[in-house]
């Protein structure tokens, strides 16, 4: 044979499985984000669309009370801060850890999405009052639901780890699920600056 | 304790008599229920989609032809005006979401693993997936017009037309719901896309190596993961006014119209790329294999179909130029729709120089790519006609965008897509289709088109408006209405013909060999039919055109196709980085399931019970989808997790 082999493709060991960084799920993750992060988007820029119209004050029915919304924000930082210790647990080798990590951090995703039921009961419009009423409930409402999906992958991921499907060497799944609550905590940022801030500090 | 990753070298071997049957056995689905409910085989969801949507192409045509006998003449009455609306409407939405780009999704699910010399897609069960999704939420689209009730205020569905006081029966419900219910499988379907294209190309094919059809599909898809989130949020939203009194296109509550309009157009104009860029690239694909020839300027049509996918972002408010918008942002969405023309039309000077500098084989699939190139460029210059905003206010919701958008859609998906079909069809069945009827079925099919639908510019200019049931004598529209009618009704034969062509080389059909074209790329070094695993062994990749490596002189690197990496432990396929293709890992992928139907099947019941104001069906279906994931992502020694020792 004098086929020439070009180095790369030399046979050589590979890992089977789950296995390196930049994995189908990594990739899969990385696309459904920005999927839903063009959902956000336009959430977004129909809120900052409809306000640039409105010949109104805006919000119209007075301004969203940020005694549950605040500390909600605050248990959504938090949580990407034991997300990432999770991680590293997982990476150093410490299972026990990571299932401590998250534990912690779905519980206080739980808690963000109990605070959030909470200030819904405590805004003085409705999705009914006018359009901000629309835009504010729809917005929150997509962000709950999307939390209570990363509370669910969490829990998955707190069963599998204890099971013993999760190690040091492959710990794939909990990259994948971390970026997933990164994701959710930075879009909640951007949610909370457009409609909780945002109408204290502009003029209305 | 866990146990540690297992690290394997693949045996590098040739393929053995003994290899293959332990694949077939291995990658096989049973010929039972269960096992044609649960495959995951690309191959058999790719011929799924390429059939739903033929399926659905035909229902749209009916449709059209329906309307096509209502118009022929003035004051006819075939058609009443309530029936007439539900019939275009139902057109349009037929033919844009369920026909043009489910069609091309067949081609790339079945085509994209072939191509790219691997097994299966990253992620099987989410394809299979995406196709139940599909064909569910077509089905749902399509209840309401069996009870009258079809959707009816056409396929862009303005409002204040679609809101409640003006609409109030189900008709718009059933297409709101519909439409979000779909974009789960349109997404579903542009993530498998981009995590396959970037992670299990064969070792070798770096991002340099990539065939042109992939590059058009890859790129469509990435922009649908961003643009279709603001449709399904459109309708949705519009569903919450209908529905729950929300006010989102509410003038007098501060809700706007246009709202409407801006959402669904930032969607709809990107959307229209992504399902004219991977049929384009049908045609750079299999058009150079008629010419003798590779393509010429590979890289130029790989970086303009980037371009115009990009680009294509930045023009929406081109179809809103009549709703009163300041000048300046007319000044600079006209200037982008020019823009846009220039990557548009690279890839036509790089097909008309492949058949120039080429031996050109006129075959029917050749006759089908090359009219497509000359229909591309007679609707892109009546589109940038359009994109010069005072022609456009004389023009809009004339019978010259009527002509233009068919000569886009038609032009730049059908003819590739029927000449694309000519082309893989050997290799999807292993029987070639009959170049006798091809020849009827290209002419007709060009001649009809062109009778058809180019007196719809005349119409248009000489003023007759679109969407309209009927018209009076005394317009003069009635003779280029008839000439259209007979068009339609010749373009229809022509499809007839193609549906016989492909029933009659189904059951006596010559055999295919595995490569009857003499092409380059690599689905056609397998057999045809391909086995279920594809390849026997993984081929190794060493330049742009792997079959065709011998005569295209010593430029370029040499592909090892007789002999490869041997990967028979399970469902295997190798793992690539996503520049270089190296090798990286052994990916283990899943075995049939009937997750992905049970989850869309949940997802439909969700969409019933929001349609019939059921909300105890609604929620109980998305509690159950819990359960389902959690069964479908369930770790599995199978799929490559590790199990406690």
């Amino acid at each position: 044979m004098n086929t020439v082999y070009e180095e790369r493709t030399l046979p050589r060991p590979l890992p089977v499985g789950k296995a390196g960084f930049r994995t189908s799920g990594w990739w899969g993750m990385l696309a459904l984000i920005g999927a839903e992060a063009s959902l956000f988007a336009y959430m977004l820029f129909s809120y900052f669309y409809l306000q640039s119209l409105s010949t109104q004050p805006w919000p119209p029915s007075g301004l969203p009370p940020l005694r549950y919304a605040a500390p909600g924000t605050v248990a959504l930082l938090i949580s990407a801060g034991t997300m990432w210790w999770s991680r590293r647990s997982i990476m150093l080798g410490k299972p026990p850890q990571l299932t401590i990590g998250l534990v912690v951090t779905l519980l206080l995703g739980v808690l963000y999405v109990i605070l959030q039921f909470l200030d819904w009961r405590a805004e003085p419009f409705l999705p009914s009052s006018d359009a901000h009423g629309s835009l504010f409930y729809i917005i929150t409402a997509a962000h709950v639901l999307h939390a209570i999906a990363g509370v669910l992958i969490l829990i998955a991921m707190a069963v599998w780890n204890a099971l013993g499907h999760i190690s040091a060497q492959r710990y794939v799944a909990i990259t994948v699920a971390a970026m997933y609550w990164y994701f959710l905590v930075l879009v909640w940022i951007a949610i909370f600056i457009t409609l909780y801030l945002l109408p204290y500090i502009s003029p209305h | 304790m866990a146990v540690n990753p297992t690290f394997r070298t693949p045996v590098i071997a040739r393929p053995t008599p003994e290899l293959k049957e332990k694949l077939e056995e291995m990658w096989k689905d049973e010929h039972t229920l269960y096992g044609w409910l649960s495959t995951v085989d690309h191959k058999k969801i790719g011929h799924r989609y390429l059939v739903t949507a033929m399926i659905f192409l035909v229902m749209g045509g009916l449709e059209a032809l329906a309307m096509r006998l209502q118009l022929a003449q003035p004051d006819e009455h075939l058609l009443s005006p309530e029936l007439y609306n539900q019939f275009f409407s139902m057109h349009g939405m037929t033919m844009i979401f369920l026909y043009s780009l489910p069609i091309l999704s067949g081609f790339s699910n079945y085509l994209w693993p072939l191509i790219l010399g691997t097994r299966d897609m990253a992620f099987p069960r989410l394809n299979a997936f995406t196709y139940w999704v599909f064909l569910l939420a077509g089905i749902f689209l399509y209840i309401g017009f069996w009870e009258g009730k079809g959707t009816d205020v056409g396929w862009f569905n303005y409002v204040p037309l679609a809101s409640r006081p003006y609409n109030p029966d189900w008709n718009v419900d059933i297409y709101s719901l519909g439409m979000v219910f779909l974009g789960v499988s349109t997404t579903a379907g542009a993530i498998n896309f981009m995590a396959t294209a970037f992670r299990t190309r064969a070792p070798g094919m770096t991002i340099s190596r990539v065939p042109i059809m992939i590059w058009g599909t890859l790129v469509s898809n990435i922009g649908l993961l961003f643009a279709v989130p603001a449709v399904s949020l459109d309708f949705f939203m519009l569903w919450c006014d209908r529905q729950f009194g929300t006010h989102f296109f509410d003038p007098s509550m501060g809700g706007h119209p246009l709202l409407w309009q801006h959402l669904f157009w930032i969607f709809g104009h990107p959307w229209v790329y992504a399902i004219v860029l991977p049929a384009m690239s049908i045609v750079s694909q299999a058009l150079p294999v008629y010419c003798r020839r590779p393509l010429v300027a590979h890289s130029a049509v790989v970086l303009a179909t980037i371009l115009t996918m990009v680009l294509g972002f930045g023009v929406w408010v081109h179809h809103m130029f009549s709703t009163g918008l300041p000048v300046v942002a007319m000044g600079f969405f006209s200037a982008a729709s020019f823009v846009i023309v220039i990557p548009s039309a690279v890839s036509v000077f790089a097909w008309v120089a492949t058949i120039w500098t080429g031996r050109p084989v006129f075959t029917t699939a050749f006759k089908f790519f090359a009219a497509e190139i000359v229909l591309f460029v007679i609707g892109g210059v009546s589109g940038f006609m359009t994109a010069a905003v005072p022609l456009d206010w004389q023009l809009t919701d004339t019978y010259f965008v009527v002509a233009h958008i068919h000569y886009v859609l038609i032009g730049i998906n059908v003819f590739p897509v029927i000449g694309g079909l000519y082309h893989w069809f050997p290799k999807m069945s292993g029987k070639m289709l009959s170049e006798k009827l091809g020849w009827w079925n290209f002419w007709l099919m060009f001649i009809g088109f062109n009778v058809g639908f180019f007196p719809m510019h005349i119409s248009g200019l000489a003023g007759m408006p679109r969407r309209i049931y009927t018209y009076p004598a005394s317009m003069g529209w009635g003779d280029l209405n008839l000439i259209t009618t007979i068009g339609a009704f010749i373009f229809a034969i022509g499809v007839l013909v193609f549906v016989v062509n492909v029933i009659v080389t189904l059951l006596a059909g010559r055999k295919a060999p595995a490569n009857p074209w003499d092409a380059d790329s690599l689905e056609w070094a397998t057999e045809s039919p391909p086995p279920s695993y594809n390849f026997a062994v993984i081929p190794r990749v060493g330049s742009l055109h792997p079959l065709w490596e011998s005569r295209l002189g010593e430029q370029g690197g040499r592909s090892i196709l007789e002999e490869g990496p041997v990967l028979d432990h399970e469902h295997e396929i190798p793992g690539t980085t996503v520049l270089d293709a190296e090798p990286d890992v052994i990916l283990k992928q899943p075995h049939p399931t009937l997750a992905p139907l049970i989850l869309a099947l949940l997802i439909a019941g969700t969409f019933v019970g929001m349609l019939m104001s059921m909300w105890w069906v609604a929620l109980g279906c998305m509690c159950a989808m819990v359960p389902a994931l959690f069964y479908w992502f369930w770790p599995r020694r199978a799929t490559g997790w590790e199990m406690r020792a």
